[in-house]
């Protein structure tokens, strides 16, 4: 048998060479013909040289497993870039390492390996073709012919070492090397109770969270353990405890996604935590098949030390532990994700797996990137439909825009608002408010505005972000593109949004109309109303009617410019009786109020409405003041007649009455001074200006925000330059405390002229029946010394009547008189205080001729 | 050999012989039966490589020494 072998291999290694030389026919020696005579000396040299090179002591440099070479040479051709030899050369292996049985081939890894270095020769012969051979020739000139029968004793020897494995080897007596092995073997499964491959098993159960047979989970070390009783070496022991870690990370995660699951129909857990564990289980099952394939090798039996292996792929504790090194580094960013996530939900529990994900490995970053894309889809889909659609969908509060329910007319200010918690880190502030504001405006064009045309706007939108208006078209890691989505939607709806409030709803208009009525910008109408109103103004609040001011109101609309204003603008303008109590007049409690509606509210709410009011009834105030001084002038202004018809008075009393009648005039220039000044101060250097600033700033408003804020600004320096800021509330006061004093002042000046007019119809009346002789009679009323008739006691006691009058009323005029210079000039002093720089120009306009700063210089 | 053993080991051959086409081992058919036939008997697969590459090196063919034509 054994020598039928040997033939054999001589026959076919001849027939080898053979073949060999004769593919290569070589130039130098001219009597190589393609038929070699195989016993030319050629010939008979390369098969000796053929045959020392196989009785080499050449031993394969590594393990006999096909599967592991075939592995190798793909991965080669694979990063020569030949994947598709690489396929094919799979493939064509698959096909081969199936034929078993009678006929096929049994060194199967040896055809590969020959094959695969072959190959590789070729390969850096041709890249290095004067490479110095392998082998020096001069073994062929070693003419020991002894030589060829060690080989074929080695060669017999050889073959047998495959077939029957160690023992064989351990039978021969010379070989020390393997009866150390042996020896080694013994002491090794002497010091192990339980064999490597049952512990292997063991971890992996115990990475499933199962308990094995001799690996249990110990509840004290809170860790997969091997059991004490059972006898191992301590580095086993040891590497056991180590690879249980991944087992114990594995329960973790495990534990959280079943306890989210069960908890699930019951509690809300929230589309973020479904998804984030939904992500886990995922990577879990990628886990899984990776236990499965190990689970399936580790049925291989492990070789011990010399013992030639079945098949490559058994498992050992150390090649389980490299099996392991990346699912663990995986499970324990799951179990810390797990432990930081218990209590989070939504956008927080994002955010929170967000700053994991800044991590320089880049194995953790990646693993983490494909983690938030689950996890993060479903927050952004609710970016998504929010911008686009202006729905909110988040049944459990997991979004970062929250909305409550409000009445329409303060969705825009109050329906929506952030919510910080919910913010995960990767979306900035600033894109959240934009966000929020472009829902919102979607959201306010659909409730207040009635408005349809939003949606192509989104549309658009979309189209320019160069994303679809359909679901999951975002994930994590495309902030750019969301933010480019949000930007797009978010301009487009704005500008359609103001489009529709200022085309559809007359923003501006409505602004105008408040400044015309509210602001008393309308003068003829203004004039008109105080006109008619002023008479029911005067009695009681509680006695007048407000129907019966609205329709003053209606006709000041009629006879004054205002008729030709828009009658939606004039339906919405009415009458308001504030609550009044006892002694109030109507002038108290009278005021004008703008009637906004949906969707304008939003802008004129009623904290602004409120303080529209206030202006209302601050410049209501000041109007009546001046219509007041107006009203005194006309009934002074014929006081040239009745002091001419007072020339036949006595000496004393027309002096008096003259400088009476001087000190009024005098005093009323002061009020009007200060009152002229004073409106014309707040009608062009507050209203005007303001009102110029507000639609300047409307021309640039971008969105509903920039608007409302504009707006805001143009009351408020409205409000704080009239003075009726909170700042300057005591300036304000003394201003009112002046307004009433020349409310007073009138009625002093009424009295006075009535007095006056009195005294005249007296004096013609005494000097009635002696018109004839008026000359005399002014003389002799002159003297008051004729002879006394009843008509010149009469006389007399009237003149002494009228200069007690006039006494009195000089004296409270002199007394209201002290009274407004003492506090108009209170109010100077205070009005240099103000931090308004307009107020300057009001100082600047009263004291124009320095007269009241020379007056009363500043100490 | 039955023809079920002859029609494997064929389409064995075959096998190999596309494989070392796509390692472009330039080898012939009927060199790779022989290198798997000794391959079977247990040759070492590095040595079999080695008296390829070196009898089958283009410049290198041996040395005309005078050596004694004695085959065993």
């Amino acid at each position: 048998m054994e020598e039928e072998d040997q033939q054999k291999i001589l026959d076919l290694v001849k027939e080898l060479v053979h073949r060999l030389l004769s593919q290569n026919p070589n130039p130098k020696t001219p009597n190589s013909n393609p038929n070699h005579n195989p016993n030319s000396s050629d010939f008979q040299n390369a098969l000796r040289y053929a045959i020392r090179i196989l009785s080499s002591r050449l031993t394969p440099s590594i393990a006999p497993d096909a599967a592991a070479i075939a592995e190798s040479i793909k991965r080669r051709l694979a990063t020569q870039g030949k994947s598709s030899q690489a396929l094919n050369f799979a493939d064509l292996f698959n096909k081969f390492s199936l034929k078993t049985g009678p006929g096929s081939i049994n060194n199967k890894w040896a055809v590969l390996y020959l094959l695969k270095i072959i190959s590789e020769d070729r390969k850096t012969a041709k890249n290095a073709p004067n490479t110095v051979s392998l082998l020096p020739n001069l073994a062929l000139n070693d003419p020991d012919l002894n030589n060829d029968s060690r080989v074929l004793h080695n060669l017999k020897r050889g073959d047998r070492d495959w077939d029957n494995g160690v023992l064989l080897v351990a039978k021969d007596p010379e070989n020390l090397r393997e009866i150390a092995f042996r020896e080694y073997v013994n002491l090794v499964r002497e010091e192990n109770e339980v064999s490597e491959e049952v512990l292997v098993r063991d971890v992996l159960y115990a990475c499933q969270g199962i308990d094995g047979k001799y690996v249990k989970f110990d509840v004290n070390a809170d860790g997969y353990v091997l059991l004490d009783t059972v006898k191992v070496p301590r580095t086993t022991r040891l590497i056991v405890r180590k690879l249980c870690e991944l087992g114990w990370l594995f329960r973790k995660v495990k534990g959280y996604i079943s306890e989210s699951m069960d908890r699930f129909p019951a509690e809300d857990v929230g589309t973020v935590g479904q998804a984030f564990c939904a992500a886990l289980q995922d990577e879990l099952s990628e886990y899984y098949k990776l236990l499965a394939v190990l689970e399936a090798q580790a049925m291989n039996p492990i070789p011990l030390v010399s013992e030639p292996a079945s098949s490559g792929n058994y498992l050992s504790l150390r090649r389980l532990s490299v099996w392991f090194a990346e699912p663990t580094v995986k499970m324990r960013l799951m179990a810390v994700l797990v432990d930081k996530c218990r209590v989070l939900r939504g956008g927080a529990m994002a955010g929170a797996i967000h700053l994991h994900a800044q991590h320089g490995d880049p194995l953790v970053h990646e693993f983490m990137r494909s983690l938030l894309q689950h996890v993060c889809s479903p927050l952004f889909e609710m970016v998504r439909s929010w911008v686009l659609e202006g729905e909110l969908e988040d049944i459990f509060a997991e979004f970062f825009v929250v909305g409550q329910p409000v009445k329409a007319e303060s969705l825009w200010r109050e329906g929506y608002r952030l919510h910080a918690g919910m913010l995960p880190a990767f979306i900035s502030q600033s894109l959240a408010q934009r966000i929020l504001r472009t829902g919102k405006s979607i959201n306010f064009l659909r409730v207040c505005c009635d408005d349809r045309g939003w949606a192509d706007a989104a549309t658009e939108a979309a189209a320019a972000a160069g994303t679809t208006t359909r679901r999951g078209s975002l994930g994590y890691g495309e902030t750019d593109a969301l933010e480019t989505l949000v930007f797009e939607a978010a301009k487009r709806i704005d500008k359609h949004l103001l489009d529709v409030m200022h085309t559809r709803y007359k923003f501006k208009e409505h602004c105008l109309a408040i400044k015309r009525y509210l602001l008393l910008g309308q003068g003829d109408f203004v004039q008109y109303l105080m006109d008619i109103v002023g008479p029911e103004l005067s009695e009681p609040a509680n006695t007048i009617s407000s129907f019966k001011l609205a329709g003053l109101l209606e006709s000041a609309i009629r006879s004054s410019n205002a008729q030709y204003d828009d009658r939606d603008i004039l339906d919405r303008l009415r009458v308001k009786m504030m609550p009044h109590g006892t002694g109030d007049r109507g002038w108290d409690v009278f005021s004008l109020e703008y009637d906004a509606r949906v969707p304008l509210d939003t802008v004129f709410t009623e904290s602004v409405m409120g303080r529209y009011l206030r202006i209302f009834n601050f410049l209501w105030k000041l109007r009546r003041v001046e219509h007041v001084l107006i009203g005194a002038w006309k009934m002074m202004k014929p006081n040239c007649i009745t002091s001419n018809s007072f020339t036949k008075l006595q000496g004393t009393v027309k002096l008096q009455l003259l400088s009476t009648l001087r000190r009024c005039q005098v005093l009323w220039n002061e009020m009007n001074h200060f009152v002229t000044n004073l409106q014309y101060y707040i009608m062009f250097e507050v209203l005007e200006v303001s009102w110029s600033n507000f639609s300047n700033e409307m021309e640039v408003a971008r969105d509903l925000d920039d608007l409302l804020a504009a707006h805001e600004h143009y009351l408020h320096s409205i409000v704080e330059k009239s003075l009726l800021g909170e700042r300057s509330q005591h300036l304000y006061k003394s201003l009112f405390v002046l307004f009433d004093l020349i409310l007073r002042f009138r009625s002093h000046a009424d009295r006075l002229y009535e007095g006056i007019h009195e005294l005249q119809a007296r004096t013609v009346a005494c000097s009635l029946p002696s018109q004839d002789k008026k000359k005399s009679r002014r003389q002799t009323s002159d003297k008051s010394s004729e002879p006394g008739s009843w008509v010149s006691d009469g006389r007399k006691a009237l003149t002494q009547r009228a200069g007690e009058f006039l006494r009195n009323m000089a004296q409270e005029l002199d007394a209201v008189s002290k009274e407004y210079t003492t506090l108009l000039e209170g109010f100077l002093s205070q009005l240099p205080m103000q931090q308004h720089v307009d107020l300057k120009f009001l100082l600047f306009r009263l004291d124009f001729t320095k007269f009241y700063s020379q007056l009363h210089p500043v100490k | 050999m039955d023809p079920e053993a002859a029609k494997t080991a064929r389409e064995s051959l075959e096998l190999a012989f596309q494989m070392s086409n796509v390692l472009d081992t330039g080898l012939d058919r009927h060199m790779l039966s022989v290198l798997i036939a000794l391959c079977d008997l247990g040759l070492n697969p590095e040595a079999l490589a080695a008296v390829v590459k070196e009898l089958g090196r283009e410049d290198s063919c041996p040395p005309p020494t005078p050596t004694a034509p004695s085959a065993p």
